[in-house]
């Protein structure tokens, strides 16, 4: 196994991720595109550090913090979500429009 | 050999996975196939030897997030939504940007390809532990204020209304 696979893998990873970002209606179901973006750039991190520094760990630092922040960002998001979700009775992106005063 | 197997096994699991949470019509489908998906990334990290990664993502990801997203599904749905369709009318010029992107992605790749692994695999836990509370002491501890501050954001919008 070289280098080139996992940075293959990763890359199909997070065009998967980018393609549910920009066409999924569905509040959630962004939501979950952003983590398989995320989980791609982890196993970059990853990967770099078995193939081109063997012997550190400041990748495997990065993916823990990523996977922390990760856990933050997305029980801030689904607190917001559901309060949306009360409040208009909708999870397709396409209703939020309140803002637009 | 063995390596190869389990490498395109568990990359046709991450890939499939993710198709499906990108476009199965049921939500709840999608949450549970993300389930799956993170649980293959764990085992990608399994097989580039960090054992201290595996074991986080399986925690956080496929026992923490995975299952919020899931309680969040079950509340936050409509009986509606099994037959609205789910993809907006844009997935054309999405599959341009995407093209784009995976071109230039390979193109900067192709900088890295052909380099193998020098030396076997170690244990990593002993060096995190130790990088953790030595050298990235600071971040460490920010990372637990910025926890504390969503949890305490989560709680303030998901509490009810006093009238």
């Amino acid at each position: 196994m070289t280098l080139s696979h996992y940075l293959a893998l990763s890359g199909a990873l997070f065009t998967i991720g980018l393609f549910g970002v920009l066409t999924r209606r569905n509040i959630i179901g962004i939501l979950m595109s952003i983590e398989l973006m995320l989980n791609a750039a982890n196993i970059n991190f990853v990967a770099f550090n078995r193939f081109l520094y063997p012997g550190q760990h400041l990748g495997h630092l990065t993916v823990i913090f990523i996977i922390t922040l990760a856990a933050a960002e997305v029980v801030v998001g689904l607190a917001l979500v559901m309060t949306i979700y009360k409040n208009l009775k909708s999870a397709y992106v396409e209703d939020y429009n309140i803002l637009k005063g | 050999m063995i390596e190869q197997i389990v490498f395109y096994l568990l990359a046709a699991v991450i890939v499939l996975s993710a198709l499906g949470v990108v476009l199965l019509r049921n939500v709840m489908h999608s949450a549970l196939s993300l389930g799956l998906c993170l649980a293959g990334v764990a085992g990608i990290f399994a097989s580039l030897g960090s054992d201290f990664v595996f074991a986080a993502q399986i925690l956080v990801y496929v026992g923490g997030i995975a299952v919020l997203i899931l309680f969040v599904v079950l509340l936050a749905g409509s009986a509606s939504d099994l037959i609205t369709r789910q993809i907006n009318s844009q997935w054309l010029p999405s599959l341009v940007i995407c093209a784009a992107f995976i071109w230039s992605y390979l193109r900067i790749t192709a900088y890295f390809s052909g380099i193998a692994a020098k030396s076997a695999p170690a244990p990593t836990v002993r060096a995190i532990a130790g990088a953790m509370l030595g050298d990235y002491a600071v971040p460490f501890e920010l990372i637990s204020v910025v926890l504390l501050a969503s949890m305490t954001g989560a709680a303030l919008f998901a509490r009810r209304k006093e009238e």
